[in-house]
C-alpha cells in the first residue's frame, strides 16, 4: 500500500456527538439553545446522547423558561446513566426552586422527584421542604407528589425530615387541589407500607369532603379512593359520607363515577336501613348505565366492573338488562362482557326476552360468540328452574338449524342441564342422537358420550352408538376416552349382554395396555378390578346417584369480590384479580421489633435476624452474621491440628451468631430451672450424632422425644477426651417447626470419663425455616475447652405428635371426604411391619397416634387412625397390612401432604 | 465618529461573551464574590452543590462567569468546564493558612491542563476582613505564584463581604482581554 492512502484512515467529519458537544458550549444563546434541542430529538429518537451530559447541564440556568425544560426533560431520562455527574444540577435546583416565578419552583421540585440517584436525594430535601410550604398552592401541590416520589426512593430520609407530617398538614390547605395531591401522595406510600401512615380521621374526613366538591376530576378521584378505604363508624356516618359523595355520580369523567360507586358500595356495607340502600342501589343505576354510552373501550372497563358489581348487589341493575342487549356493532370483546352479565341478570321476568336475543346471537357469524350465546342459554337453564323448559326449547331450535358448532355446543350445555335436573328432559335424547354424526369436537362428543352412557338404558341403540365411538378409540383425545371408558361401562352394567361385554373388553384393553395415559390406565384398572372382584359393587359405585350441578361458573368467591370490589376503577376489577397477582411491589419492612419481642409464633413472618439463628455453618473464621445463609449444611470436622486442649475459647458461638444473648448459657447447678426435669437415663440408647472420633473425645448422643405433652431433646453427653469439659451451650439452626431450647441446657463439668445426660425442654415456632418442610435439624454445641460441634439430626415428626390428635368417626369421614384427592398420599412401608394388631394399636397409642377403626380385606388388615402435629394439622392415617409380614400400606390425607414424607418416615420408624 | 466606532464594537462584543471560571476549595468565597460582581451585594449564601453560571457586564465587556462548587467532592468534575475558557479567577481564603497547601496543589494542577493553556490567571487572596489573613505577597508565596510562566496572572487583596479589591481585579481582567492577552 502506498504511504498517501493513509488519508483514506483519518476523516475531518466529526460526528454528531462532539459537534452537539461544540454547540452546547458555544458562546450563543441561541446556538446553545438550538443545540438543546437536537439533543432531545436525538433523544426521542432513541440515540445515546448520555455523553453530552455535563454539556447540557451547563445550559440549565438560564431565563429561558423553554430552554429550562429541556434540560429538566434530559435530566430525567440520563441522570440514572450519570449518577455522579448528576451532582452538578443539585445547585441549580436549590437556585430555581427559589425562583420568584412558582413555575419554574414547581418545575425544579417536580424535576428533582424523577431524578432518582441516591447521591443527590438528600441535597433535595431542603428545597423540597420549602416548596412543601410554598405560598403558591401550584408549587404545593406539586411538592407534596414529590415526597411520594422520595420515599420509594429513600423511606428513612423522608421520615426523617417529618415529610410525612408536612404531608399530613397539607390535607387541611385551604386549597383543594394541594389537598388532593397530597391524599394522592399519602395513599401512595399507604400502598407501600405496613405501618399507619395515613388514617382518615373524623377531622381529615371533612377536610377531604369539602376538598371534593372543588378540586379537578383526578383530584377528586383521589379522594374518593381515599375516601372508600375509611372505615366508617357507624350507619350514621356512613350514610353521611355517601350522601356528601352521591353528587360526584353525576360527574362526566368514567374515572370519578366508577371511584364514587366503589366509595359507595364499600360504605354501604355498613348501613342497615334498607329503605337508605335501595334508594342508593337506585341511584347507582343511571350513572353505570351512562358508562356504556361512551368509547367500546371504556364500556369494556365500566362492563367489567358492573359485572362485580352485579355480583355484589344484583338489585342495582336488574331492571336495566336491556341496555346490556349487544349492539351489532358492539366490538367482539364488549359482547362477551355483556353477554356475561346478562346471564347474571336473567331472572324469572326477564328470561323471555333474554332468550330472544341469546337466540338471535346464535345465529350470528362470530363463531365465538355464537358458542358463547349457546352456552348461556345452558347457563341460564340451570340457574333458573322455571326457565329450564323454554331454554332447552331454543336449543332444540337451534340443533335444528344444523349448524355444526351450535350443535356440539348446545350438546355440551345440554348434559350440564341433564346434571342438573336429572330425569326431566331424557326426552329430548332422540333429537341430540340424530347429530351424532356431525360431532367433531371434543368437548361435544365427551358430552355426548357421557349422555348416552349415563342414559344407556332408555337408548335402544346405545350400544350400537358408542361402538361406533370406539372403532377409533386409539386417536380419540384423552378427553374423550376417558368418557367411552366410563360410558361402555356403564353401558355393561346396566345391560350387561355380550355385545357390552365384547365392547367392554376391547376398551379396557385399549385403556390399559395400548395407552401412555396414566389417568387413563388407572381408571381403566379400577374398573376392571371393580368389576372383577364384585360386578355388584361396581354398579354400587359406578351409577351411584350423582349430585346435582349448579351453575357458579364465573362466579368469585367472596372474599376475592369483596377485594376486587375494593380496587374498582383499577386494573385489578378489569382483570378480576388481585392486584397482588399482577403487580410487584416490594413492601417495606415493617420496623423490626426488639429482639425480645419478637413474636413466638413467628406469625408476623420468618424471623430473619441473626441472631435467633445458629448458622451451623459458618465457616470457623466467623463471616459476618449478615452474610450467613441458614440453609448451608454444617462443617462438622474442625479445622485439623486444632489441639484438644486449647485454651477456652471465649463465646465462640457467640461470635458466630452475632449476638450472645441468644444463647442458652448452662445454669451453675445451685439454681436448677424448674423447667427443665431431672435427667434420667433413657431406656433406649439414644442414636450417637457427633462420634467421639470428630468430637475429639467427645460424643454426643440425641434424639428428639415427647413426655407429658411436651417435646424434650435427650441427650447424652460422654467425655473420653483428657480433658474436663464445662460450659456446655446449645444452639439450633433454623428449622421447619421452629425447634428452640425452651431452658438453658444443664449439663454438669464432665470430668474425663465422665458422662451425663439430660432432658432439654424445647419450645416450637421459634425461629422458622421457611420453604418445603424437611426434617433436617441442625445443632451446633460449644463448652469451654473445644471448638464448636456442629452435627445434624432428624426431626422425628412422632415427638410432635399432639395429644388431643384424636378423631370421632364421622368427623373422620368427613375431613376425608372434604379433603380433595390430591391430599391423598400412599407409601408402602417396607421395613414396617404389623405382628399383632392389638399390640401397634397401643404401642402407637402410646405415641398419640389414634386408633379409629379397623377392617377385614382378604387376608389384610385395614387400620384407620387419625394423629394431629402442631398448629392443628391433621393426619388422617389408613394403614393396611398383612398381619405378620412386613410392609405395610400407609395411605395419608391431610390438608398438608407436604409434610407426608416425615409422616411416612415416623409411621416406619414407629411400626418397626 | 467615536461613539459611532464604540457602538460598533459593543455590537461585534454584545453578544460575545468571555468566559470566566470562578475556581478555589471549599469555603473560598466563589459564590458570595460572583454575586457581589454580578448584584452589587453580599447574598446569603450555602455550598455550591454544581455550579452558579451568571453574565456580569463591566468595562462594555460580558463575562460570563461561571462559579463552580469547591467541594472535595465536586472538584474532579471542573474539568468539564475548562474548553474555550477565557480566564481563571482562583479564589483563596487568605485566612484559611492551615489549607493554603491544598489551595496551592489544586492551583498548580489547574495551570498543568491543556485545555487552560490560554487562559489567563487573577487570584484573589480574599476575606481580608477577617483577622490572621496573608497579604497578597503571603499568599503569592504560598501559591508559588512565581512559578507561573507563558501566562499573565495578577494577584489582589479582596474582600467579598466589604466589595474591596474585586473590581480592580476585574478592570485587571477586562484591560488584560482586550488587549488580547485571553
Amino acid at each position: 500500500m502506498s504511504g498517501h492512502d493513509s488519508k483514506y484512515f483519518s476523516t475531518t467529519k466529526k460526528g454528531e456527538i462532539p459537534e452537539l458537544k461544540e454547540e452546547l458550549n458555544s458562546q450563543y444563546k441561541d446556538k446553545r439553545k438550538d443545540a438543546v434541542k437536537k439533543v432531545i430529538a436525538a433523544m426521542t429518537v432513541g440515540k445515546d446522547v448520555s455523553s453530552l451530559f455535563a454539556d447540557v447541564v451547563n445550559c440549565m440556568q438560564t431565563e429561558n423558561l423553554e430552554l429550562k425544560k429541556l434540560v429538566y426533560l434530559y435530566l430525567i431520562n440520563y441522570a440514572k446513566s450519570q449518577p455522579d455527574l448528576a451532582i452538578l444540577a443539585v445547585n441549580t435546583f436549590v437556585k430555581d426552586s427559589q425562583d420568584p416565578n412558582p413555575l419554574i419552583r414547581a418545575l425544579a421540585v417536580r424535576t428533582m422527584g424523577c431524578i432518582r440517584v441516591d447521591k443527590i436525594t438528600e441535597y433535595l430535601c431542603d428545597p423540597l421542604q420549602r416548596c412543601l410550604k410554598d405560598d403558591d398552592p401550584y408549587v404545593r401541590k406539586t411538592a407534596a407528589i414529590c415526597v411520594a416520589k422520595l420515599y420509594d426512593i429513600n423511606a428513612e430520609l423522608v421520615e426523617d425530615r417529618g415529610f410525612l407530617e408536612t404531608l399530613r398538614d397539607l390535607i387541611s390547605d385551604n386549597n383543594p387541589m394541594v389537598v388532593a395531591n397530597a391524599v394522592a401522595a399519602l395513599a401512595e406510600i399507604q400502598e407501600n407500607n405496613t405501618g399507619p401512615i395515613f388514617e382518615i380521621t373524623s377531622h381529615t374526613l371533612s377536610k377531604l369532603l369539602t376538598a371534593l366538591n372543588e378540586c379537578t376530576e383526578w383530584g377528586q378521584v383521589f379522594i374518593l379512593d381515599a375516601l372508600s378505604r375509611y372505615k366508617a363508624s357507624d350507619a350514621r356516618d356512613a350514610e353521611n359520607i355517601v350522601e356528601r359523595v352521591t353528587p360526584r355520580l353525576q360527574h362526566a369523567n368514567c374515572a370519578v363515577v366508577l371511584s364514587a360507586v366503589k366509595m359507595i358500595l364499600l360504605q354501604m356495607e355498613l348501613i342497615t336501613g334498607t329503605d337508605v340502600v335501595r334508594n342508593l342501589c337506585k341511584k347507582m343505576a343511571p350513572p353505570l348505565v351512562t358508562l356504556l354510552s361512551a368509547e367500546p373501550e371504556i364500556q369494556y372497563v365500566a362492563l367489567r366492573n358492573i359485572n362485580l358489581i352485579v355480583q355484589k348487589r344484583p338489585t342495582i341493575l336488574a331492571h336495566e338488562i336491556k341496555v346490556f342487549f349487544c349492539k351489532y356493532n358492539d366490538p367482539i370483546y364488549v359482547k362477551m362482557e355483556k353477554l356475561e352479565i346478562m346471564i347474571k341478570l336473567a331472572s324469572d321476568r326477564n328470561i323471555d326476552q333474554v332468550l330472544l336475543e341469546f337466540k338471535e346471537y346464535a345465529t350470528e357469524v362470530d363463531v365465538d360468540f355464537v358458542r358463547k350465546a349457546v352456552r348461556a342459554i345452558g347457563r341460564c337453564a340451570i340457574k333458573l328452574e322455571r326457565a329450564a323448559e323454554r331454554c332447552i326449547s331454543v336449543l332444540l331450535e337451534l340443533i335444528k338449524i344444523k349448524v355444526n358448532y351450535v350443535v356440539q355446543e348446545a350438546i355440551i350445555v345440554i348434559k350440564d342441564i341433564f346434571r342438573r335436573y336429572p330425569n326431566t328432559y331424557e326426552s329430548i335424547i332422540a333429537t341430540l342422537c340424530e347429530s351424532l354424526d356431525t360431532l367433531d369436537e371434543p368437548e361435544a362428543k365427551a358430552s355426548m358420550i357421557w349422555i348416552i352412557g349415563e342414559y344407556a338404558e332408555r337408548i335402544d341403540n346405545a350400544d350400537e352408538l358408542l361402538e361406533s365411538f370406539l372403532e377409533s378409540f386409539p386417536e380419540e383425545p384423552a378427553l374423550v376416552q376417558l368418557q367411552l371408558l366410563t360410558a361402555t361401562v356403564k353401558l355393561f352394567l346396566k345391560k350387561p349382554t355380550e355385545g357390552p361385554q365384547q365392547m367392554i373388553q376391547v376398551v379396557l384393553n385399549n385403556a390399559t395396555v395400548e395407552t401412555d395415559n396414566p389417568d387413563l390406565r388407572d381408571r381403566a384398572y379400577i374398573y376392571w378390578r371393580l368389576l372383577s372382584t364384585d360386578p355388584e359393587a361396581a354398579k354400587d359405585v359406578v351409577l351411584a346417584e350423582k349430585p346435582v350441578i349448579s351453575d357458579d361458573s364465573n362466579q368469585l368467591d367472596p372474599s376475592l369480590l369483596d377485594e376486587l370490589l375494593a380496587n374498582i376503577a383499577t386494573l385489578s376489577s378489569v382483570y378480576h384479580k388481585p392486584p397482588e397477582a399482577f403487580v410487584t411491589r416490594t413492601k417495606l419492612a415493617a420496623p423490626k421489633p426488639d429482639d425480645d419481642e419478637e413474636p413466638d409464633a413467628g406469625e408476623a413472618g420468618y424471623s430473619e435476624s441473626p441472631s435467633r439463628a445458629v448458622n451451623g455453618a459458618s465457616a470457623p473464621s466467623g463471616t459476618s452474621p449478615g452474610s450467613q445463609t441458614s440453609t448451608r449444611p454444617p462443617a462438622p470436622t474442625p479445622p485439623a491440628g486444632t489441639p484438644a486442649t486449647a485454651a477456652p475459647v471465649p463465646d465462640l458461638l457467640g461470635d458466630l451468631i452475632g449476638l450472645d444473648s441468644a444463647l442458652v448459657p448452662v445454669d451453675t447447678a445451685t439454681t436448677p430451672s424448674a423447667a427443665a426435669p431431672s435427667a434420667t437415663a433413657p431406656s433406649v440408647p439414644l442414636p450417637v450424632l457427633l462420634p467421639k472420633a470428630t468430637g475429639q473425645g467427645l460424643q454426643i448422643s440425641g434424639q428428639l422425644t415427647r413426655r407429658d405433652g411436651q417435646v424434650f431433646y435427650a441427650l447424652l453427653f460422654e467425655n473420653s477426651s483428657q480433658t474436663a469439659l464445662d460450659g456446655f451451650m446449645i444452639q439450633f439452626n433454623k428449622n421447619t417447626f421452629g425447634l428452640a431450647p425452651a431452658a438453658p441446657l444443664q449439663v454438669p463439668q464432665l470430668h474425663p470419663g465422665a458422662s451425663s445426660s439430660t432432658l432439654l425442654p424445647m419450645v416450637l415456632f421459634q425461629n422458622l425455616l421457611p420453604g418445603p418442610p424437611s426434617s433436617l435439624l441442625q445443632v451446633a454445641v460449644k463448652n469451654n475447652q473445644q471448638p464448636v460441634w456442629y452435627f445434624n439430626d432428624k426431626i422425628q415428626l412422632q415427638a410432635l405428635f399432639l395429644e388431643d390428635g384424636r378423631m370421632e368417626r364421622t368427623i373422620f369421614l368427613e375431613t376425608w371426604k372434604s379433603l380433595p384427592d390430591a391430599n391423598e398420599i400412599a407409601k408402602d412401608l417396607q421395613s414396617a411391619v404389623i405382628s399383632n394388631v392389638d399390640v401397634t394399636i397401643e404401642h402407637l397409642l402410646a405415641h398419640n397416634v389414634f386408633f379409629i377403626a379397623k377392617r377385614k380385606n382378604a387376608n389384610k388388615e385395614i387400620l384407620y387412625l387419625s394423629a394431629k402435629v402442631p398448629r392443628g394439622i391433621p393426619f388422617l392415617v389408613e394403614l393396611t397390612a398383612a398381619v405378620g409380614i412386613p410392609s405395610v400400606k400407609c395411605a395419608i390425607k391431610t390438608p398438608s401432604p407436604e409434610m407426608a414424607p416425615l409422616f411416612f418416615e415416623a409411621m416406619e420408624s414407629l411400626l418397626k | 465618529m467615536g461613539i459611532l466606532f464604540t457602538r460598533m464594537l459593543s455590537s461585534i462584543f454584545g453578544n460575545r461573551e468571555a468566559r470566566i471560571l470562578v475556581l478555589g476549595l471549599d469555603n473560598a468565597g466563589k459564590t458570595t464574590i460572583l454575586y457581589r460582581l454580578q448584584m452589587g451585594e453580599v447574598v446569603s449564601t450555602i455550598p455550591t452543590i454544581g455550579f452558579n453560571v451568571e453574565t456580569v457586564q463591566y468595562n462594555n465587556i460580558k463575562f460570563q462567569v461561571w462559579d463552580l462548587g469547591g467541594q472535595t467532592s465536586i472538584r474532579p468534575y471542573w474539568r468539564c468546564y475548562f474548553p474555550n475558557t477565557q480566564a481563571i479567577i482562583y479564589v483563596v481564603d487568605s485566612s484559611d493558612t492551615d489549607r493554603l497547601v491544598t489551595a496551592k496543589e489544586e492551583f498548580h494542577a489547574i495551570l498543568e491542563e491543556d485545555e487552560l493553556k490560554g487562559a489567563v490567571v487573577l487570584v484573589y487572596a480574599n476575606k481580608q476582613d477577617l483577622p490572621g489573613a496573608l497579604d497578597d505577597a503571603g499568599v503569592t508565596e504560598a501559591l508559588e505564584l512565581h512559578k507561573i510562566k507563558n501566562r499573565q496572572w495578577a494577584i489582589f487583596k479582596a474582600s467579598a463581604i466589604k466589595g474591596e479589591g474585586l473590581f480592580e481585579g476585574l478592570d485587571w481582567l477586562s484591560n488584560t482581554l482586550k488587549s488580547g492577552g485571553g
